[in-house]
């Protein structure tokens, strides 16, 4: 299967891990289109958000390579069996293409002309989203099977941002989606959904994101897998009565999804998947 | 020359009167340039807290007991070029039941104070019909106005509350009957008393007003003026949200204006147990969720149906909407509105000034920028209380959800309700 992977920077360590993990099932990526890691909109708009020192803090942490000194560390440590390899770890796409031998393309925009050209150019069956832009209806449509989205919540049910947290504080069983993209946000068919049994294991949200976001990059890899056999399709999403978009999460709501989290773990409930 | 150019070019003569508001003033501008300039529109979109709700209340409240005047009333605002203006009855009645839930917040004796001033004088200058007169004081020559006397109303059936004074209760009754009798028989209020002579749906307002009186004096005419105003407001409803019959002349929609619209149907919803009232006010308010949401803004006015107007900030429609938005938690429990209303606090307290000048510390400008179209140059007393209403309700609704979470466990509840609609899941 010809597979596409979108990314939100080179040094993306998800998108790293996607491109990885596809290698590792035998779909090696036809090629990789990032965003820059830096550029001036964005630098512009995070001072404006944070101001320089935030923005700095910022850069530092997400932007630039990882410049953990220990060479087996990395910010996800659920990912490290996604981006370890004999001589270490993949810090970046460029890492990972020289290995498989595929091409990185940057553009600024992954809805640009330039974008759209090479996407059609790869002509892949699959592409799937680690982040970036929101995808317009013109690149939705070249992969012939779509574009994949890992979702860290059950859909239909929280859509949106933050989504974790909004799980937790409505109450909604943790759970992640595998969705084909559409032009709406997370409300394209779905692809496989499973919940998510192991909050109780997680000491905090960060911790509870990341061990969601590896278990995404599985549940990618049976996706890709099912597709491929014709064993999966996508199903349109059930309609709500009630609009279940979710924004970004205030953090004074955070805390107190926190210490949902906090319950379950001294709670631990038996979850099994509702399929 | 029209009357709203004299005005302007009146209040700018005051800083021949008053120069020592120059050097505030070209604070101001040249404050609200670098932020317009280097933070534009993503200014807009905090999840952090960076001041203090508990201090930006004090201050809000600490502005509005300056901004009263000597005789009891509240000025409208403070303009960086006039300085105060006289005392208005409209704002200092509805900002007692600010300045009360305030002082019973953090038990300050000076707002209750101040309440009781208000109260007194707002009693010396109700007409004999028991209407009170629009504008400021002293400039509307005896002429009742509908909306200025449903908002002072609000005031002092919340000052009857609190003071159980039998001669309040009448003056809040013959207030509250004048506004029955000027009812037009399908339910809008128009006529001379009405703004510009014609009906509106904001005076939803005044409904509210009457409701809150109906829920004291037990009068059914009370409210059933309520009601049958509610009735014909809702049927301005339009599928998209949007509720027309602001009907202003010469004037934008203001967001302040869409959002009383909002808030009379919905404090009505709430006051008179009417579910339509309040999915009504719930469609409305969600439209403008998404938007702040998603624009990270609110734009200063709207062409109807919601499609874009001005890009400055009405920052008392802000203030308003975060009001909303909150009562809907409260009622709904939908925490998406309270979240909305959490990051809309941080953007307004950012705005507040916390340093400087007596009269500009604590002051809620019109718009932002300070030159935007709504009240410009000034701090409004208006937009400080509604302001204050919301970080007060942001207080009692936090500290009541942070109760809710220790005590029960949601997850597990929920859990039992969940019923999976996607067909697929991986197994």
């Amino acid at each position: 299967m010809r597979v596409v992977i979108l990314c939100s920077s080179p040094y993306s360590e998800t998108g790293c891990a996607v491109a990885a993990r596809m290698a590792q099932l035998g779909h090696i990526p036809v090629g990789a289109l990032t965003l820059p890691p830096w550029d001036r909109s964005t630098l512009l708009r995070k001072i404006g958000q944070w101001g320089l020192r935030d923005s700095y803090k910022y850069a530092v942490a997400k932007l630039g390579p990882n410049k953990i000194t220990n060479r087996t560390q990395i910010r996800n440590p659920y990912l490290e069996p996604f981006l370890r390899h004999e001589e270490g770890m993949f810090r970046s796409l460029q890492n990972v293409a020289r290995r498989y031998g595929f091409p990185v393309v940057t553009c600024r925009n992954q809805n640009s002309q330039r974008a759209v050209a090479q996407m059609r150019q790869w002509s892949p069956d699959l592409a799937i989203f680690t982040g970036g832009n929101i995808l317009r209806d013109e690149m939705l449509k070249i992969p012939r099977l779509g574009v994949l989205n890992s979702h860290l919540a059950l859909l239909p049910e929280i859509r949106g941002m933050s989504s974790p947290e909004w799980s937790l504080l409505c109450g909604v069983p943790l759970g992640i989606t595998i969705h084909r993209m559409d032009s709406g946000i997370d409300t394209g068919p779905i692809v496989l959904r499973r919940k998510f049994v192991a909050a109780y294991e997680c000491a905090s949200l960060v911790d509870l994101r990341n061990r969601m976001i590896a278990e995404g990059i599985e549940l990618i890899g049976e996706a890709v897998k099912g597709l491929d056999l014709g064993s999966v399709t996508a199903a349109p999403q059930a309609k709500l009565e009630n609009d279940s978009a979710f924004f970004v999460m205030h953090d004074r709501l955070k805390a107190l999804a926190a210490r949902s989290l906090l319950k379950s773990r001294l709670n631990p409930v038996a979850e099994t998947c509702d399929g | 020359m029209t009357t709203r150019t004299l005005r302007a070019l009146n209040e700018t003569a005051g800083l021949l009167r008053g120069p020592q508001r120059i050097i505030p003033l070209i604070a101001k501008l040249a404050s609200d340039e670098l932020r317009t300039t280097f933070a534009a529109r993503h200014l807009y979109s905090y999840t952090s807290t960076t001041v203090q709700t508990a201090n930006a209340l004090q201050s809000l409240i600490d502005w509005i007991l300056r901004a009263q005047r000597g005789d009891g009333g509240i000025a409208a605002y403070y303009s960086f070029l006039s300085g105060y203006s006289a005392s208005y009855p409209e704002v200092t009645g509805y900002i007692i039941p600010t300045l009360y839930d305030f002082a019973q917040a953090t038990g300050n004796p000076a707002a209750t104070h101040a309440a009781e001033r208000a109260t007194q004088w707002l009693l010396t200058v109700q007409m004999s019909s028991g209407a009170f007169a629009g504008g400021l004081h002293g400039t509307s020559q005896g002429q009742p106005s509908i909306f200025n006397t449903g908002q002072i109303l609000q005031g002092l059936v919340r000052a009857h509350i609190e003071s159980r004074s039998a001669q309040i209760m009448e003056r809040v009754v013959a207030a509250g009957d004048w506004l029955v009798t000027v009812q037009q028989p399908d339910g809008a209020w128009s006529g001379p008393a009405a703004y510009q002579g014609s009906a509106h749906t904001y005076y939803s307002m005044v409904s509210w007003a009457l409701a809150q009186l109906a829920a004291e004096s037990h009068e059914p005419r009370h409210a059933a003026a309520a009601n049958k105003n509610i009735d014909w407001v809702l049927k301005h409803a339009k599928p998209s949200g949007w509720i027309d019959g602001i009907n202003l002349r010469e004037h934008p929609l203001y967001l302040h204006f869409i959002a009383y619209v909002i808030q009379g149907i919905l404090e009505c919803g709430i006051l008179l147990q009417r579910e339509d009232a309040i999915a009504t006010a719930a469609k409305s308010a969600w439209v403008l969720l998404r938007k702040f949401e998603t624009k990270k803004r609110l734009l200063g006015t709207y062409q109807p149906e919601f499609k874009a107007g001005s890009k400055f900030t009405c920052l008392t429609g802000n203030a308003q909407m975060s009001c909303v938005w909150l009562r809907l938690f409260e009622v709904t429990g939908d925490l998406r509105y309270l979240n909305a209303a959490l990051k809309m606090n941080e953007m307004l307290k950012q705005l507040i000034a916390l340093k400087g000048r007596r009269e500009v510390v604590g002051g809620v400008a019109g718009s932002y920028p300070i030159w935007g179209a709504y009240q410009p140059m000034r701090l409004i007393s208006w937009g400080g209380k509604f302001l204050a209403d919301a970080l007060l309700l942001e207080q009692r609704l936090t500290r009541q959800v942070e109760i809710d979470c220790d005590t029960k466990s949601k997850n597990s509840e929920a859990d039992s309700e969940f019923k999976p609609e996607a067909s697929q899941c991986a197994s």
